[in-house]
């Protein structure tokens, strides 16, 4: 055998040779990796809730601001959207023989008193008050009417007159504000 | 003997009737308006009835400006030319319209419906109520249709046969379609076409036309 086979032999040999306390030293690297890692976990939730100060463009701030706003808005609209809209409130006619009972229905936000006036009743503000529903700004009443074609109108809080929005409106502005058609038997207009 | 009693005392409580009727309507207009200006719009009432046209909407009128506070110069013209617009309606729909349709036809010729639209709608309805066609016509040139379109619409509903729910729908329709910001026009001619296409009967292809086409429908 020459020396440099011996020498190889040898090299292969100490590389073999199992190493004192090398067991020990893999298992403590391992327990200092695992408590590093728990330190670096512990560093990042102390991010969220210790006191630190940010550094943000004024400009960056407002753009996010703004697109969260817009986004949320955009968001919101389409939910109410599949959801459907409030159907707005209408009056409705029933047939009770000769005449017909009528529930009149008027959305009046802010509104302290209202009444309806129409050909049935004079014309008289203070005739047929509307009594508010228990949805807050929906106000009611319920009148028996005549068969016939009705003009009616709303009074809000003895001065402002507006027609009923679910309604067939009057052609002619005579005095001022345009009034609401009813039809009362005949195919019930409302 | 008692037949002749009978016929008597009926005519005797008409005449009651109409007399306590023409009285009441009197006795509210002095209550409500101004001397003079009840005693006009009792001139003008009175003239009504002798014509035969309704008088229920013209008290009612002159009552709608008293409780509007309107002139007294208004109120009284207001009366006027709603007798005028009565008058003009019967002359349009026949003499044996009834007096709703009187009312509701006064008030589309008031508002520029030619005197010619409503008698073609009578002709389209010959014997049914034209009430709903009238006030849906109405509401269309409240809302910004243009008269001839908007009667062009009605009249061809009518003639197409559309009832009056059908009518009302369509109106709901193109309310509708106004509300979301079409062009009334437009709106109305849409809104035709839809009923159109539902009414039964009609041929699908005259959905599909214009009918404010010139010589339509």
């Amino acid at each position: 055998m020459n020396p440099d086979d011996r020498w190889d032999d040898e090299v292969r040999d100490a590389y073999h040779r199992p190493i004192e306390g090398e067991a020990q030293a893999r298992e403590r690297g391992i327990a200092r990796l695992r408590r590093e890692a728990r330190a670096r976990r512990s560093r990042m939730g102390a991010w969220w809730v210790d006191p630190d100060v940010l550094r943000v463009r004024p400009l960056v701030f407002a753009a996010s601001l703004l697109a969260v706003l817009v986004i949320g808005a955009w968001a919101g609209a389409r939910w109410m959207a599949s959801r459907g809209a409030p159907a707005p409130p209408r009056s409705i006619a029933t047939l009770t023989g000769e005449s017909t009972a009528v529930t009149f229905v008027f959305r009046a936000p802010g509104a302290t008193r209202v009444s309806l006036v129409g050909d049935f009743n004079g014309w008289d503000p203070n005739a047929t008050p509307l009594a508010r529903a228990t949805t807050g700004d929906v106000w009611t009443t319920r009148v028996s009417l005549e068969h016939g074609l009705h003009a009616y109108a709303f009074v809000i809080d003895g001065r402002d007159w507006a027609p009923d929005p679910s309604a067939p409106l009057a052609p002619v502005t005579t005095f001022g504000r345009r009034n609401s058609l009813l039809v009362v038997g005949e195919d019930q207009a409302l | 003997m008692r037949r002749r009693l009978a016929w008597a005392l009926t005519a005797l409580w008409l005449v009651s009737g109409r007399a306590y009727g023409d009285e009441s309507e009197e006795a509210r207009l002095r209550a409500r308006l101004k001397p003079e200006v009840a005693t006009s719009v009792i001139e003008v009432v009175r003239s009504a009835a002798a014509q035969g046209l309704p008088t229920a909407p013209l008290v009612a009128r002159a009552l709608e400006g008293a409780s509007r506070q309107a002139e007294d110069a208004a109120i009284l013209d207001a009366v006027r030319r709603y007798s005028a617009g009565l008058a003009a309606a019967r002359r349009a729909l026949g003499p044996t319209a009834r007096a709703s349709e009187l009312d509701a036809g006064a008030g589309a010729l008031m508002a520029g419906v030619p005197e010619d639209s409503l008698a073609s709608l009578r002709r389209a309805r010959p014997s049914g109520s034209l009430v709903i066609p009238l006030v849906v016509l109405s509401d269309f040139v409240a809302r910004g249709v243009p008269v001839a379109s908007a009667s062009n619409t009605v009249l061809a509903a009518t003639r197409a046969g559309a009832a009056d729910p059908a009518l009302l729908r369509m109106r709901e329709r193109i309310h509708e379609r106004i509300l979301r910001g079409e062009e009334p026009t437009g709106a109305s001619r849409e809104g035709l076409r839809e009923l159109l296409m539902k009414t039964p009967g009609t041929p699908k292809e005259r959905g599909n036309r214009d009918p404010h086409e010139k010589g339509r429908p």
